[in-house]
């Protein structure tokens, strides 16, 4: 394996610059690199220090990172992390997320350049999530835990840097997003009344996994009235029914995110995830008449034509076609409140688990510190 | 479209102008930095046929000349 001070010999792999908070800062901005915030400055130190729990070889990439394909190596995966100011102990769980969106079915490239406001949503389950101390609670998409911040943060960091996503030239959003500068956040397994997501997905429940989506911010559900699944599910769906979304013309995966209270509602109902989701796929919905008439004519009766191309103005359009489609999880704090995460549509979300150079899966960050 | 410019075909992106910088970055990604790219006004979408027309009108003549270019 190639050493951190060889590799850092190599053209183009480092740059000089005044050993100063401010100058570095300055040389950032002036270079186009970054999110707009101050970042940490990546000194060869600091990035060695990073790589600290990386057991892959240095300079060999894990995964290439559209629009521009930039190589994402441990090295420059790292040297990012650093910059958004991430713990050593992290740095598995930035590499794995990286590994998962750039997977073909989640279509980076689209998400990453496409008009839409998307980001990489990340979800983390399993053990690793309660070592890191990823919220999952209160504000667990917002402000106050490094875990969350720093490692969503590197992420997006890698994606401008390595990616190529600059605004305006790679990433053409129209509007952009705050989860375009950190989204992530881990499920709340300790209240769910159900299994959590990766072991849905086929896993154990003692790994720990990563899920990307392709996602537009949460939809706040506020439903303080309701004492039945039923009730609960109802204003979810009504939530979900709506003629902006780009779910409603893909074959689409959108998140349903219940805090444990609404969950632990529907669950006393008798409702098991697969009940749950079959219930918000049939009452997700909005008549053919919601639709603007040339969205009507151009979409509806030409995306899903076997379905409307003769369909009245009462007929209903579905958020999403198949209930196992929907990507359910429990997350947040105390309140009666659920959201709803719509997303680009024309991605799929992937889960990876985090497993070490041997293929075992990985049971703590220790696992890959290096001797 | 970058595999049909290597295979000799005769080839254009036809984007319109705020595109146009990630329409030569990804030329250069995918190997092909002289990629035409056949710059119409914004917006390309959510058009009445009048402006389909309109836009139609700007790229066909660039079509043309790619075409002939080829040819000669």
């Amino acid at each position: 394996m190639t050493g951190i001070a060889e590799l850092l010999e190599a053209p183009g792999a480092a740059i000089e610059a005044e050993d100063d908070f401010d100058a570095v800062n300055a040389l950032v901005r002036e270079r186009g690199w970054g999110d707009g915030l101050p970042i940490v400055p990546p000194t060869a130190e600091r990035v060695r220090g990073m790589l600290a729990y990386c057991d892959r070889p240095l300079d060999e990439p894990v995964a290439k990172i559209a629009p521009r394909y930039g190589e994402a190596t441990p090295l420059r995966l790292a040297a990012n992390a650093v910059m958004a100011g991430c713990e050593p102990r992290y740095f598995p769980l930035l590499q794995l997320a990286i590994e998962a969106m750039c997977e073909e079915p989640f279509n980076l490239y689209a998400v990453q350049a496409t008009t839409h406001l998307c980001a990489p949503l990340v979800i983390v389950n399993g053990p690793v999530a309660r070592e890191l101390d990823i919220n999952s609670g209160h504000n667990a998409f917002g402000p106050g835990h490094r875990a969350n911040a720093t490692i969503g943060r590197a992420i997006r960091l890698a994606l401008l840097n390595i990616g190529g996503a600059t605004p305006g030239s790679g990433d053409m959003s129209t509007f952009g997003a705050p989860s375009k500068y950190s989204y992530l956040a881990a499920e709340n397994e300790a209240e769910s009344p159900w299994e959590p997501l990766h072991v849905e997905r086929g896993f154990p429940a003692e790994t720990s996994t990563v899920t990307v989506v392709g996602a537009e911010c949460p939809h706040n559900v506020n439903d303080h009235e309701s004492l039945s699944a039923e009730g609960i599910l109802t204003t979810i769906a009504g939530t979900m029914g709506i003629a902006g979304a780009n779910d409603v013309f893909y074959t689409a995966q959108p998140v349903v995110v219940m805090a444990p209270e609404h969950a632990a509602t529907v669950a006393s109902g008798g409702f098991s995830k697969t009940d749950a989701k079959r219930f918000l796929q049939e009452h997700a919905n909005l008549p053919v008449g919601k639709f603007s008439k040339e969205n009507i004519e151009r979409r509806l009766r030409v995306t899903w034509k076997e379905r409307y191309a003769n369909a009245g103005m009462d007929a209903l359009v579905y958020t999403v076609q198949k209930p196992e489609d929907i990507i359910l999880v429990v997350i947040g704090g105390a309140g009666k409140h659920s959201a709803y995460i719509p997303t680009f549509g024309a991605t799929r979300s992937v889960t990876h688990a985090l497993k070490r150079r041997d293929g075992q899966h990985a049971r703590s960050m220790e696992d890959f510190r290096r001797p | 479209m970058a595999e049909l410019r290597k295979r000799g075909l005769v080839t254009a992106v036809v984007c319109s102008d705020p595109f146009l910088a990630l329409g030569k970055n990804q030329a250069r990604v995918f190997g092909v930095p002289d990629l035409p790219l056949v710059v119409i006004p914004h917006p390309l979408g959510g058009l009445a046929l009048e402006a389909v027309k309109e836009r139609a009108a700007v790229a066909t003549p660039r079509l043309i000349e790619l075409v002939k270019e080829r040819r000669a």
